[in-house]
């Protein structure tokens, strides 16, 4: 946050990029109403309109039509507006892993993911892991093995170890460290994780 | 589940009781409650490090959409607390936007609050300030000179026997030992969700060690009543020590959320974690000691100075092992402070003692060696049965056996002794021990318990739990107690108008709040006897009835026993509730009570490239009973694991020009990641303590990490024969350091 | 963060969308740039989601590998190709950043992403790479992690990637597609060094896309060894890395590649050691002796002179490393 910015005159330009532009995703879903708004005097309200974009995705299994802003991360979609707060926020930058969600069946740091870029895709969270009362095994290992303390880290650390397993990056101890080190657990709670990790592993279950 | 026995060793080590909630993500922390209405708060920081606000320009960020205000020292509401003179002998306070006064890089200057987070992020970059900058200190090697005693009672001098005895034994040895600042980084960032649900209401949901005590700071800057101020804060994702003081940030909240009439939620960036949650100052000390050649303690002088901030003084306990640690007949500290135009520190886990320990215990290492005596032979040597600073008996002290359960298990007696005389390939391998203690304490808490005639336990204190499992060790004791399965017991904390308990921090939960939990299950015991003599056992009284198995029956008649909730309903009771305070007895202040913890590491370092892996840890716990062995092991593990951040890898780092760190984020900052930590053997001695509370458990969150840092250093220098006496040791160290 | 966001379908649209726009970029994995967002360190008014561009295939075509820059780390690293072929690259890859971002990575966006530089990254600081003019925060400041080799008096940040190390070392070339049709450079020739013009890290012109990165097939799939020494044991930046690759015939080095990363505003070849040991024996000697030419013209700031001793210490050891292997 400088005290020095430029984004008075930043925002001007944009206003009249937004005003000018003609091919603007934004306007393919604007009602008509807010179309014709838009021709007269554009106000904050029509431009927080078309600063929004229809976006498609499907979460634990469940389709999602929504109306988002693109600065908008998948993480905090989850988190603020579909109330899925099982995915942490711990650094909002790509630094700590608390944010791991699967995208497609790959992990990512949802933080660093704007929520439009995922258009159509399948999201898979913490929250998605469970059938009903039964946990996932890796959820069940984490509990016997107290793969926690304060918890925060947790999902993200359950989110990743699955995904460490199913790339086949869990031959061995030393594997499961390095690669589970996008996940830092401040807690110190990692040789319980890779206990429970080995554990999941050797049973061979389908994750 | 099969009912449990009172007080059968062989009851089953719980699960977390709320591990299902963590692993499925529905545990809630503060951010993630959502009121209707709600908004979101972004805060403005200041570029520069000391001076004043000259002008605020807040009018493009009130303009941008879904801003709702921008809150500064402009606008503040009146807060009744912040109007009386700050409290004498601590400074002047950080009375957040209530001057245009900048105390430090990184201070809020404005308070954005708007209908989506992206939207107050993006305002936040709109507000425009100027500031009249002063001239500024904060490199705290260039200041050391104005480094002046504490305000603190107590806290600058101590001496016992003649001051420098060091100077005049056989033996001598100074060394000066350097310990960066570091961040507690706690996963979870700071910050709360404030509504003011009538001009007299406030709640909150916060990320607070102690409920009541963000309760009694909001209650008393705002001048409200005390039930009329609600915290909320059950599950709090690590902290380590910066909830233990209400911030100005959320202080900051409360006023927004009281100015704009709605919920406000503030969440603190990773970089603002690092000037507004404050963290564990930096620190320089001077270990002077000298001992006989035959290995024996003459004199332990220690000195030590420590940073603050100008605005408000903060004081730890750097010196304070070396008071008693070892039976040495001359030992004197000195401690200083050095005010900083930097923010604030708070206690970080281990505080001040993680501090001290790196120092004393990497020159007890340094002795030995001149010595030419094994260290761990060398601390055995200056044994202190007793407390030598208050002459008087340790409650209980088990380090004898401590020393030997690690050195047994990591094989010390096989190493060879010789500085760099142990080989791995290309690594050179090192083994390292030290010592950490720190006071067992237990304060006063009060627990209600509630059995019903569900057959369910309801116990309840306004207690948090950052992470150690506090809700798990409570269900622990009282299933012990009562005979119940865990699954029966439920154990409600994090919640302002439970009875009250401390802030967790120091250590003490488990003894405090534990105390109050097993006094109310015994008096709920009581209750149940008396209730049974009314009807079921008519007639008889408490000396009549035993407690057995979940059950309660007449003494001799193993068939009479019925279950408690059978015991209700047919004495027409749905509820038996009784509310007990505990706290320690007087007898106890005869007896000095620590916790101690031994530490020994192996670690690899290769020459080339000065990396350093630690291989191997044992770290023995001397913290009484064991209450949740698999919750305690824990504690240790994550001790270890801190410790190997502070030995290796943390270090906060300020650009001087400007007053500003630059590695304020998780990339720059290492904290130990996966890769770092090898598998930890944590033992215990598991004897209970028979002074400090009915369970015999002394704390163990923070020996966990005192004394670590030192047994790694240790163990570099048996590794390499380069003793480094600044943390953090990285390859550069390693590269830049000769061998002695 | 306030910008607009548009989807390219083609290569060809997405280059004539940002040649229409000035202050438009391409937004690939993003986990660079959306970091970069964040802090306010570049402030776009327009991103163009290229992630549907047909650029992901990893092919081998006559004596080169071709790897498409929206390729994600994580799947150019474990590639069959790759693996067969370079492995190198696959270590170099794995070494860097969390599984997690590689997969969000992209070749491209690896490619292009900017300095760790702390006085970069914070907006208050003096930082002539992100707003020419103001000073290098760093050269009098806290640059333990920078640059002791090309840097100019107006900039001493390192380029923050291990993959980049790799292909500068095994002779990779970059195609990119502007308005008027593709070009082709060395990899070498990609990034610069920051000279009068810190802000540029790269020789990409306005309105271009990388498209591919190409591989020439080699032989040092025996003897490759990516050495990255780092504060902590994952998950951090170089201090100092060394890519390796050796051709040897029995004990002897018949030709050899060998790049460094954290030394440089851009990944460092050590073309000069790379000639001394071609023809000679695979002994400490050697390593040392060519360590020392790579490190001439070297030069230290306040806190980064360990550097001098680790980076010749890292080429010996990587080299020792990679001559061992077989």
């Amino acid at each position: 946050m400088s005290d020095k910015n430029k984004s008075t005159a930043h925002n001007d330009s944009r206003r009249n990029f937004l005003r000018q532009s003609s091919a603007l995703t934004a306007l393919a879903i604007a009602p008509q109403a807010v179309l014709k708004a838009a021709e007269g005097k554009m106000d904050e309200k029509i431009a927080g309109y078309f600063e929004k974009m229809p976006l498609s995705i499907e979460v634990n299994g469940k389709m999602h039509q929504l109306s988002v802003e693109p600065r908008v991360t998948l993480l905090d979609l989850l988190r603020e507006q579909l109330h899925l707060t099982g995915s942490k926020k711990g650094c909002d930058h790509g630094q700590c892993g608390a944010c791991t969600v699967h995208v497609n069946g790959s992990r990512i740091n949802s933080c660093l993911s704007l929520a439009v870029m995922n258009e159509g895709k399948k999201i898979t969270t913490i929250e998605g892991l469970a059938q009903g009362d039964k946990l996932h095994p890796m959820q069940e290992a984490f509990i016997k093995h107290d793969g926690f303390q304060c918890g925060y880290c947790t999902p993200g650390q359950i989110m990743s170890a699955i995904a460490c397993i199913k790339e086949g990056h869990a031959n061995s101890e030393a594997e499961i460290r390095e690669y589970m080190s996008g996940n830092i657990c401040r807690c110190g709670a990692y040789p319980n994780i890779v206990d429970a990790i080995v554990e999941v592993k050797n049973a061979g279950g389908k994750l | 589940m099969e009912k449990q026995f009172f007080f059968d060793a062989d009851t089953p080590d719980p699960d977390r009781v709320d591990g299902r909630a963590k692993v499925t993500g529905s545990a809630r922390y503060f951010a993630e409650y959502t009121l209707p209405d709600m908004t979101y708060g972004v805060l403005v920081t200041s570029p520069v490090t000391k001076g004043r606000i000259k002008a605020l320009d807040t009018k493009a960020a009130e303009k941008a959409p879904g801003v709702i205000a921008v809150l500064s020292h402009l606008n503040k509401p009146s807060v009744p607390g912040y109007e009386a003179p700050p409290a004498e002998g601590r400074g002047p306070g950080m009375r957040i936007f209530y001057t245009d006064k900048i105390y430090f890089n990184g201070q809020p200057v404005a308070l954005v609050v708007a209908d989506s987070f992206e939207r107050a992020t993006y305002a936040a970059t709109l507000v425009r300030a100027q500031y009249e900058k002063e001239e500024f200190r904060t490199d705290f090697d260039a200041n050391l000179d104005k480094a002046v005693a504490p305000r603190a009672p107590g806290a600058a001098e101590y001496k016992r026997g003649n001051i420098d005895a060091y100077k005049n034994a056989e033996v001598q040895l100074e060394s000066e030992y350097f310990i960066p600042t570091e961040m507690h980084n706690p996963m979870e960032l700071h910050g709360i969700l404030a509504h003011w649900e009538s001009p007299e209401k406030v709640i909150m949901y916060a990320k607070t060690q102690g409920v009541k005590a963000t309760q009694q700071t909001v209650t008393n800057l705002f001048k409200l009543q005390a039930q009329n101020v609600q915290v909320f804060s059950e599950f709090v994702g690590g902290a380590f020590g910066i909830a233990l003081r209400t911030w100005p940030h959320e202080v900051a909240t409360v006023m927004a959320a009281k100015m704009v009439g709605k919920p406000v939620k503030l969440v603190l960036t990773r970089e603002q974690m690092f000037t507004m949650v404050g963290y564990r100052p930096q620190a320089k000390q001077k270990l002077g000691m000298g001992a006989t050649k035959a290995g024996i303690l003459t004199g332990i002088t220690h000195e030590a100075i420590g940073q603050t901030a100008t605005y408000d003084e903060f004081t730890e306990g750097i010196v304070n092992m070396t008071k008693f640690m070892y039976a040495c007949p001359n030992v004197n500290t000195r401690y200083k402070v050095l005010p900083l135009d930097v923010c604030v520190p708070i206690w970080m886990r281990g505080p001040g003692e993680a501090t001290g320990a790196f120092a004393l215990e990497s020159a007890m290492d340094e002795m030995a060696y001149r010595l030419g005596i094994d260290p761990v032979e060398f601390r055995i040597r200056n044994y202190a049965e007793t407390d030598p600073q208050r002459n008087q008996p340790f409650s209980s002290k088990y380090v004898k056996e401590a020393y030997q359960m690690g050195a047994d298990k990591i094989g010390w007696s096989k190493r060879n002794p010789v500085p760099g005389s142990m080989k791995n390939g290309d690594w050179q391998v090192g083994y390292g021990m030290s010592t950490g203690v720190f006071t067992a304490g237990r304060g006063g808490a009060t627990v209600r318990a509630v059995i019903s005639d569900d057959g369910m336990l309801l116990l309840q204190s306004a207690v948090s739990d950052i992470g150690p499992g506090t809700g798990t060790a409570m269900v622990k004791i009282a299933s012990d107690l009562m005979g119940m399965p865990f699954e029966k017991i439920r154990f409600e904390l994090g919640n302002s108008s439970l009875p009250p308990a401390p802030s967790q921090g120091g250590s003490s939960t488990l003894s405090t709040v534990g105390s109050a939990v097993n006094d109310a299950c015994l008096a709920l015991q009581e209750q149940l006897a008396i209730l049974a003599g009314q009807k079921t056992f008519a007639g008889k009284t408490k000396q009549d009835i035993v407690f057995s198995n979940g059950r309660i029956g007449l003494k001799n008649e193993p068939a009479s026993a019925i279950g408690y909730a059978e015991l209700l309903r047919q004495n027409n009771t749905p509820a038996v509730e009784v509310t007990k305070d505990s706290r320690q007895g007087e007898a106890a202040r005869k007896y000095s009570i620590y916790s101690f913890s031994i530490h020994f590491v192996e670690v690899n370092v290769h020459p080339a490239t000065g990396v350093v892996k630690v291989t191997k840890i044992v770290s023995v716990g001397d913290a009484g009973t064991i209450v949740s062995a698999k919750t305690a092991a824990s504690q240790m593990i994550g001790g270890a694991v801190g410790g190997i951040g502070m030995a290796l890898t943390e270090e906060a780092i300020m650009d001087h020009r400007f007053g500003r760190y630059v590695n304020h984020n998780f990339a720059d900052y290492h904290v130990p990641v996966h890769a770092d930590v090898p598998h930890v053997e944590s033992l215990f001695i598991n004897k209970p303590d028979p002074i400090i509370n009915p369970m015999g458990a002394k704390g163990m969150g923070e020996i966990a990490l005192i004394g670590f840092s030192a047994a790694v250093a240790n163990a570099v220098f048996h590794a390499t024969g380069k003793r480094i006496r600044s943390l953090p040791i990285t390859p550069d160290k390693i590269l830049q350091t000769k061998a002695v | 963060m306030n910008f607009e966001y548009v989807r390219a379908s083609t290569a060809a649209g997405a280059v004539s969308m940002l040649a229409k726009q000035s202050d438009a970029v391409f937004i690939a994995g993003g986990t660079n740039l959306v970091d970069l967002m964040k802090r306010g360190v570049v402030s776009p008014m327009r991103l163009i989601d290229i992630n549907t561009l047909p650029l992901k295939e990893i092919t081998l075509s006559g004596n080169k590998v071709t790897i498409g820059a929206l390729a994600l780390n994580s799947a150019v690293s474990e590639h069959p190709l790759v693996i067969k072929h370079f492995p190198l690259l696959s270590y170099a890859l794995k070494a860097g950043a969390s599984q997690q971002l590689r997969n969000m990575a992209t070749v491209g966006g690896n490619m292009m992403q900017r300095t760790r530089c702390s006085y970069f990254y914070d907006t208050v600081m003096p930082c002539n790479k992100r707003e020419p003019g103001t000073g290098c925060g760093a050269m009098q400041g806290i640059n333990r992690m920078h640059a002791i080799f090309g840097s100019s008096e107006n900039c001493i940040a390192v380029h923050p990637s291990d993959m980049c190390v790799a292909l500068a070392a095994l002779d990779a070339s970059v195609i990119i597609r502007g308005a008027k049709g593709d070009r082709k450079i060395l990899f070498t020739d990609f990034h610069r060094l920051p000279g009068n013009t810190p802000e540029k890290d790269n020789n990409l012109q306005p309105g271009e896309l990388i498209t591919h990165v190409e591989i020439p097939v080699n032989a040092f799939q025996q003897h490759a060894y990516y050495l990255k020494i780092r504060d902590r044991a994952s998950y951090a930046f170089a201090l100092v890395s060394v890519a390796a690759a050796l051709e040897m015939q029995g004990n002897k080095i018949s030709k050899a590649r060998l790049a460094m990363g954290g030394v440089a505003h851009k990944p460092w070849r050590l073309t000069e050691a790379e000639a001394f040991l071609k023809g000679k024996e695979a002994t400490e000697t050697n390593f040392k002796a060519a360590a020392a030419l790579a490190m001439q013209g070297a030069k230290a700031y306040e806190h980064n002179s360990f550097k001098l001793q680790m980076a010749p210490n890292a080429i010996a050891e990587a080299l020792k490393k990679a001559t061992s292997k077989a």
